[in-house]
Parts: structure tokens; C-alpha cells; sequence
């Protein structure tokens, strides 16, 4: 069910992610792009699989074998490496749409107009 | 065997980076000294250059060397490949960078070099080495990010209203493209089980052994395509390119032009001609008009329609265009085109000879295309320098007035249109033996494949004569009549037009260099087995 729920939740951001990049106002522009690689970033830890013990010592993660590995048992943890994939991602796309919004102000700056059209046309 | 000994021998791979990245902070660190900056980025270019010689002399003399980071073993840890593809690529790094940065030191205004010029710019060599030498999927997204980010600022370093909107739109389109990579890098890790690029070419190759399912496989890494066809400019995802390339200061246009846009093309060569060639769908794709089972026979037709495509759009666009960035912008379109399109033919083709001929093709076109369309962008840098305009309403009879900067240009535009005896002559002689080859071993679509060669090469000629008899023939302009000329900038454009006569004289070695390259990049098992990833199965 969460599977299912998830997927769901994935294709609307996905969705709305491009709704927004289509828009002709660069800061909805901007935010369709970091909702977009948001949803990206919950794809990515989705991928690890969503079932299994947490993989920390004490917690449950005695028998260290991934649960997307085939016949792991019912004893398996969660595959930790997409989590440290993310949290790569995450810095990544921080960065970036911090530079985007900064990109924005001046756009506003140089352009006096928020509008894409009227940007392009110039 | 001691680990540290390991380490010492392999270390070598990760020299370029290395120097990459000190010389990025000391710059950063200096930036308040102009002149210790300034020589500290030179000092660190040179060294970047004596890097990859030497990482280019061990890996042709000894073989691929392969550097497992914190000596976790693969496919556990990020393993860095060298082999002579990755020395090949890097190589032509160098030689481009080198020129680059000696010319931005006197192009790049003295406010533009103090505040960000020269770390923004080893960053970008860092990313562009990383990309190289990874063999690390995630990893190579991560080095992409690198790459990009520097780009970013270069593309808004004017910050004028045009650099900023041409910076807007390359920046939203990349994060886009980073959200795609993520996306199928997040697959094929589901799907295949590894992120380690031997180890997904290990387990491709024996689907059922492993457990996976190859066709998943295929629309993922199709996704991955077409953010490498975004980084490399193919057309339906060229239209970022002109503005960008207009934007940016010349130096970092003809870097982006030159090497960045290799990025992609190694990419391609790396993960689908070295990685996913190992994979087949049982029992065909099932689609019209592509038979064969393995991942490569869906790859070809769409690599070579969009190549055509490049090629012809690329070409049509350069031939309209009315400032010399323009024109030179949408001919690296059409360019990568002709690079792409060996590589198209020949991931149909079944024999070995063939396929190796394709990949030296797209190699030695990758090289020429690095050395003359840098040189090219860096004349038009100069005659901006110079006169203050690129358009070429506002230019003529640079000829008369700049001779030397017209004929380093004349050497570069005979050389992209391919005239013996310089670079560009051997670069097409492959593109096209490769299609005659194909063409006689009745591979579907290889008279298609030279026809369109020959169109784009008549573009080439069509724009390159334009751009030459409306902006450096003709009557002496008042704009060209007052302007003067930095004789280092000429210097380095004059250096570079030696470099591709060069190239084309001495072109033995270059080619024996390219085709220990297109072996390395053709050859799964020898990188698997450099690699080695192999360790869970073993014990």
C-alpha cells in the first residue's frame, strides 16, 4: 500500500514539477525545477526498496544483507547506500537552486520583468 | 602485496585532479594578489598538462590502471578507471586548456580575473577530469555537477540583460537534465543492483545469473542518453547551445565548445559502447524498423537520426547566422554530429575491425573538432578584443589589416572543412571511410549515412566561406581600421593554428593513440577485469 501511495505521491510532484517549468513566470520556473529534482531525490531513496530493518547496530541491523539482494529472508535491513546517494543530491541541488534564485533577482534586475516572454523577446 | 605499494603505482590516476583541485583553491585562496593568482593558474595548468602526460605515458605503456579510492574494493567503494580512452579524452583536455588559460590571462578583464576567473575555471578542469577518469555512475552525475557549476557562472559572467537570460535558461535546463540523470541512475541501481559501471556490465552480461531483467534496463539507460545528448548539443537538445556560447567570454566558449561537449561524447562512448553493449533484450525489442537483440541495435537508429539531424540543423543554422560566435556556436551543432555519426553506424555493425574504425573516427573527429573550433572561438575572441564587435555588418578586410589572426582562422576553417594535410582531412577521411566500409558490408542505412556526411560537409564549407568573405575580406570597416591587436592573444591563436598542422602532419601517433582508445573503449571484459568487481562472487 505505502508502495502504491508513494508512486502516487511521486507522479504528482513529477507532474506538477512540469506544470510549473511551462509557466511563463521565472520564479514558477524555478520552483518547477526544484520540485522536480525533489522528486527526484524521493524516487532515488524509494529505490533502495522500502521494506527491511533499519541498517544500524542495535536497531535491528545484525544481519547486514540488503533486502533487494534475491532469498535475503525476513531478516534483511533497508539498503542504506541510496540514502547516502540522496543526501549527495540533496547538497547538490541545494546549491544549485540557490544559485537559480539568485539568478532569478538578477534576471529581475537586468530585465525589470519577471515574464518570460518579455525576457526573450528583448 | 602490501596495500600502500598498491596505492603508490596507481596513484598517478588521480593526479589530474589532484592538481586540478589545489590550483582551484590557491587561486581562490590568492585572489586578493593578482599577479601570484595568475601564476599560480598558469604554474597549475602546466601541471595539469605534465599530469596527464605522464597518466597518458603509463596507461599506453603498462595498461589500464585502476584506482580503488580509500582501497575499498569494487564494487564497494568509487573506483577510478584510467584506461586509453579516458588518456585520450584527457589529453585533448590539456592541450585545449593550456592555450585556454594563457589567453584568458590577457583577455578577461582585470576586475572579471579578480573575482572569480580563474577558480570558476580549474573547477570546471576538475569536473571535466572527474567525468574522465570515473567508473562510478553516481559518481559521474556528481563530477557532471561540478562541471556544470562553474559553467553556470562563466555563461552570466558578463551579467549584461543577454548573458543573464541565456544563463537562466542553461541553468534550468541542466538542473532538469541532473534530475533525469538522478532518476535513471536510481533505476539502473534498482534494477541492476550496482552503481560500479564494470559491475553493471559484468552483471548485463549474465542477466539471469544475477537475477535482472535487461529490458528495464534499456528505457533507463535510454533517459541517460538524453542527458548526455543535452550535455553534448545533439540536436532535439542543441537549442541551449548558441545563447550559451554567445554569453560566455570566448576563452570559456571555446572551452565549453571544446572539451565540455567531449564530456558527453565520452559518456556515450564510455556507457554504451563499453557498459551497456554487454546487454540484450531476449527475443528482440519488438519495435518496426529495429531488429537485433542487443541494447546497441536500439541505440544506432537513434543515434544516428539524431546525428543527421545535428548535422543538418547545426548546419542550416550556421548559415544564416550574422556574428562569428553564432555561426561558430551552431557549427559545433552540426560538428558533434559528425562525431556522433560513426558511432551511430557502427553500433549495427557486428564486425570488430568495423567497430573499432567507427569509434577512431569519432575520436580523432573529437580531437580535431577540440583544437579548431577553440581556435576558432578564440579568433573571434580576439577580433572582439581587437574591434569591439563580432557582427559582421561592422567587420571586414581583417585581412589586410590583422594578417596573421586571419590566417590562424583560415588554417582552422580549412581544417573543420577537412583539406589535407591538417587535422580535420583524417578526422573526415574516417567519418566517411567508416560509412564507405559499412556501406559495403550492406549495413541498412549507411548510404543515408554518407549522404548526409557530404551535406554537412558542403554546409560547413558554405558558412566557413560565408563567415570569411563578409567579415574578413571586403573593405576595411572604420571599426577594424582603429582597432589593435594583442599580439599574445594572436600568439595563442597562431599557436593553436600550428597545433592542428600539426596534428594533421604528424598524424601517425595520433592515431595509434586514438585506436589503443577505441580498443579500450570496445573491449567490456579488459575493463571489467581492470576494475575488478568481482570480490562478492569470489569469496
Amino acid at each position: 500500500m505505502t508502495q502504491v501511495i508513494l508512486a502516487a505521491v511521486l507522479g504528482l510532484l513529477f507532474a506538477l514539477g512540469t506544470f510549473l517549468i511551462l509557466r511563463r513566470d521565472v520564479v514558477r520556473v524555478v520552483w518547477g525545477v526544484t520540485i522536480i529534482s525533489q522528486a527526484a531525490n524521493v524516487y532515488l531513496v524509494t529505490m533502495g526498496g522500502l521494506t527491511g530493518q533499519s541498517p544500524v547496530l542495535g536497531h535491528g541491523g545484525e544481519h547486514p544483507v540488503a533486502c533487494s539482494v534475491p532469498d535475503a529472508g525476513a531478516e534483511c535491513v533497508t539498503d542504506p547506500l541510496v540514502q547516502a546517494l540522496v543526501l549527495t543530491a540533496i547538497v547538490i541541488s541545494f546549491g544549485t537552486t540557490a544559485f537559480a534564485l539568485v539568478l532569478t533577482y538578477r534576471l529581475y534586475e537586468e530585465h525589470g520583468t519577471l515574464n518570460l516572454g518579455e525576457v526573450t523577446a528583448e | 602485496m602490501s596495500a600502500d605499494l598498491a596505492v603508490s603505482t596507481t596513484h598517478v590516476v588521480i593526479a589530474p585532479m589532484l592538481v586540478a583541485l589545489v590550483t582551484a583553491v590557491a587561486t581562490l585562496a590568492t585572489r586578493r594578489h593578482d599577479r601570484l593568482q595568475r601564476a599560480l593558474s598558469l604554474l597549475g595548468v602546466g601541471a595539469y598538462a605534465v599530469g596527464v602526460a605522464v597518466l597518458a605515458d603509463r596507461v599506453l605503456s603498462g595498461g589500464t590502471l585502476t584506482y580503488q579510492l580509500s582501497a575499498w574494493p569494487a564494487p564497494f567503494g568509487i573506483s577510478l578507471v584510467a584506461d586509453a580512452l579516458a588518456a585520450f579524452m584527457l589529453s585533448l583536455a590539456a592541450l585545449v586548456t593550456v592555450a585556454l588559460l594563457v589567453f584568458s590571462v590577457v583577455y578577461v578583464d582585470e576586475q572579471g580575473q579578480r573575482v572569480s576567473y580563474h577558480p570558476l575555471f580549474h573547477f570546471m578542469l576538475l569536473g571535466v577530469s572527474g567525468s574522465f577518469l570515473t567508473g562510478d555512475v553516481f559518481n559521474l552525475f556528481v563530477w557532471f555537477e561540478v562541471m556544470l557549476m562553474p559553467s553556470y557562472v562563466f555563461v552570466a559572467f558578463y551579467s549584461g540583460p543577454r548573458h543573464t537570460a541565456a544563463a537562466l535558461q542553461y541553468t534550468v535546463l541542466n538542473l532538469f537534465g541532473s534530475a533525469l540523470m538522478l532518476v535513471s541512475i536510481g533505476g539502473l541501481y534498482a534494477t541492476t543492483g550496482t552503481l560500479n559501471m564494470a559491475d553493471i556490465a559484468r552483471r548485463l552480461a549474465a542477466p539471469a545469473e544475477f537475477g535482472i531483467d535487461p529490458a528495464p534496463v534499456l528505457g533507463l539507460s535510454t533517459i541517460l542518453l538524453v542527458v548526455f545528448a543535452l550535455k553534448a548539443g545533439i540536436v532535439p537538445f542543441h537549442f541551449w547551445v548558441p545563447p550559451a556560447y554567445r554569453a560566455a567570454p570566448a576563452p570559456v566558449s571555446a572551452f565549453l565548445a571544446g572539451v565540455t561537449k567531449k564530456v558527453g561524447i565520452y559518456a556515450i562512448v564510455r556507457l554504451y559502447f563499453t557498459v551497456f553493449a554487454a546487454g540484450a533484450v531476449e527475443g528482440g525489442l519488438g519495435l518496426p524498423a529495429l531488429s537485433g537483440e542487443s541494447f546497441l541495435a536500439f541505440f544506432g537508429p537513434v543515434l544516428f537520426a539524431m546525428a543527421l539531424a545535428s548535422m543538418l540543423v547545426g548546419g542550416v543554422g550556421a548559415v544564416s547566422r550574422d556574428a562569428l560566435d553564432d555561426v561558430f556556436a551552431y557549427s559545433s551543432i552540426s560538428q558533434v554530429g559528425f562525431i556522433v555519426l560513426p558511432l551511430a553506424v557502427v553500433a549495427t555493425v557486428s564486425d570488430p575491425a568495423l567497430r573499432t574504425l567507427g569509434v577512431v573516427a569519432a575520436l580523432v573527429y573529437s580531437l580535431n573538432h577540440a583544437v579548431a573550433k577553440s581556435l576558432l572561438f578564440l579568433v573571434s575572441g580576439t577580433v572582439y578584443d581587437a574591434t569591439g564587435t563580432i557582427e559582421f555588418e561592422r567587420l571586414g578586410g581583417l585581412t589586410t589589416r590583422f594578417p596573421v589572426l586571419s590566417g590562424s582562422f583560415f588554417v582552422g576553417s580549412l581544417a573543420l572543412v577537412g583539406i589535407p594535410p591538417l587535422s580535420g582531412f583524417f578526422g573526415k577521411l574516417l567519418v566517411l571511410d567508416t560509412g564507405g566500409r559499412a556501406l559495403a558490408a550492406g549495413t541498412p542505412g549507411a548510404g543515408l549515412a554518407l549522404a548526409g556526411a557530404l551535406a554537412g560537409a558542403i554546409f560547413t564549407i558554405a558558412y566557413l566561406s560565408r563567415t570569411w568573405s563578409q567579415g574578413f575580406w571586403g573593405e576595411v570597416t572604420p571599426l577594424v581600421e582603429h582597432g589593435s591587436q594583442s599580439s599574445v592573444l594572436v600568439g595563442v591563436v597562431a599557436a593553436l593554428a600550428l597545433v592542428v598542422v600539426a596534428v594533421g602532419i604528424g598524424f601517425d601517433p595520433v592515431y595509434s593513440f586514438a585506436e589503443s582508445a577505441a580498443r579500450a573503449a570496445l573491449d567490456t571484459d579488459a575493463y571489467v577485469d581492470a576494475v575488478d568487481p568481482g570480490v562478492v562472487a569470489r569469496e
